[in-house]
């Protein structure tokens, strides 16, 4: 289990939404730091066994914790609690809405650790508010590009400003994909190694014409022409044509971009005028969907031409 | 770029022989078509009378260059001689595959 150090309070604003988190108590110590990215139901530490007890974790009481607990005599079930609270774990969250047993809450207040509530089932609270760990954990860096879904493929254009970034999304927008962030995009990498791109909280949905100022992207193009967040799959750098610059030609060379660690694959388009780069990259897009799926038309193409000439000459 | 240039630009040919094992497949074509662009002559290449522009990839691919087939390269422009010594030298070197 990596380290990492996240806040309660940063937890209980990632997975509030999802989880319906509420505090119940300690609201004045939510600066406490979870520091594994996973969640623990301590049954076994209430029982009184603490070998290998994962402290660092958030602390989960379900169904069966709070009935254990329930069966205890209050003053064994104040005994063993405050062995668990003793540990200096991070939070703990009572599922299924369960009322706090006031053993509880002497301890949160003894021992300053928040207790928070959630209306999931205990298993659903554990997937739901491991992802949200997940994600806060994960490796993150603010981007200058435009994200775009196309047919299920991200597209990351970059380039200089002024090049076209976001006039090119808007004709993309046009022809029915989606914005996912316009000129600023927040990058992540995710538990499988995937990139996944979204827009800043405050700029999302929004998008800057150069000319127009700032426009609300699913009022003038319908919902649709929003994406809230997608993964990446291909970097496209938007370049002014430059006669001296020799551009790929075949399409054997495969380029690739590294984004927090993670190489993915790049083409450079040169813009000129009179190119629809908006198609270009459609066809990027489609051709490295293409790829993805085993078809390289660059190499095919070559290995057939290799297999005829070799012929040719044997003849 | 068979019609005579207004001004007097050269204008040359040479006949040369694909000697490379695998004739003219993509990675070749892209580096004589890279090479190509460095010179401001313009630049043919003729196989079988057929003729195509050197900055043409799928005009290259459609040649079918093998290992011996014959081509005529011409260049017209003011670097003329030079682009095909490149060049020729590009086609001698196998484009540096063997």
């Amino acid at each position: 289990m990596s380290i990492l150090e996240i806040s309660v309070e940063q937890f209980y604003e990632a997975a509030r939404d999802v989880c319906g988190l509420e505090i119940v108590a300690g609201a004045k110590h939510m600066q406490r730091v979870i520091r594994e990215g996973a969640i623990n139901r301590p049954g076994l530490a209430l029982t009184g066994f603490f070998q290998h007890f994962p402290k660092r974790r958030v602390q989960v009481i379900g169904l069966a914790e709070n009935s254990y607990l329930n069966s205890l005599p209050p003053d064994q079930r104040k005994e063993r609690l405050g062995e668990l609270f003793r540990r200096r774990i991070p939070c703990v969250v009572l599922t299924r809405n369960r009322h706090a047993l006031p053993e509880l809450l002497e301890c949160a207040a003894e021992f300053n650790i928040p207790i928070l509530k959630s209306p999931l089932i205990t298993n659903r609270f554990i997937n739901d508010a491991t992802l949200a760990i997940e994600n806060l954990a994960a490796p993150s860096i603010k981007y200058q590009g435009t994200m775009i879904a196309l047919r299920g493929i991200g597209v990351l254009m970059e380039g200089a400003p002024g090049i076209g970034k976001s006039e090119t999304a808007l004709a993309l927008i046009e022809r029915g994909h989606s914005l996912v962030s316009d000129d600023l995009t927040v990058l992540r990498r995710d538990s499988t190694g995937a990139i996944i791109g979204s827009a800043g909280d405050m700029t999302r949905y929004h998008m800057e014409i150069r000319g127009l100022g700032i426009i609300h992207v699913p009022s003038l193009f319908g919902v649709a022409s929003m994406r809230r967040e997608m993964k990446l799959d291909l970097v496209v750098r938007l370049e002014h044509f430059n006669p001296e610059h020799s551009y790929d030609r075949t399409g054997l060379v495969s380029q690739t971009e590294t984004l927090l660690g993670v190489e993915v694959p790049a083409v450079t388009i040169p813009v000129a005028a009179g190119r629809d780069i908006a198609h270009v990259i459609e066809v990027a897009a489609l051709n490295q969907k293409l790829k993805q799926l085993g078809h390289d038309a660059a190499k095919e193409l070559d290995e057939k031409l290799v297999q005829t000439l070799t012929r040719r000459v044997r003849a | 770029m068979s019609q005579t240039s207004p001004n007097n630009d050269a204008s040359a040919n040479r006949t040369l022989t694909i000697k490379n094992k695998h004739g003219m497949h993509a990675r070749p074509a892209a580096l004589l078509i890279k090479l190509a662009g460095q010179f401001k002559s313009d630049i043919t290449i003729e196989k079988d009378g057929t003729k195509v522009s050197a900055c043409s990839i799928m005009g290259l691919l459609t040649l079918e260059l093998y290992h011996g087939s014959e081509i005529i390269i011409c260049a017209q422009g003011p670097d003329a001689n030079e682009a095909l010594d490149a060049i020729a030298d590009l086609i001698n070197r196998k484009f540096d595959e063997e």
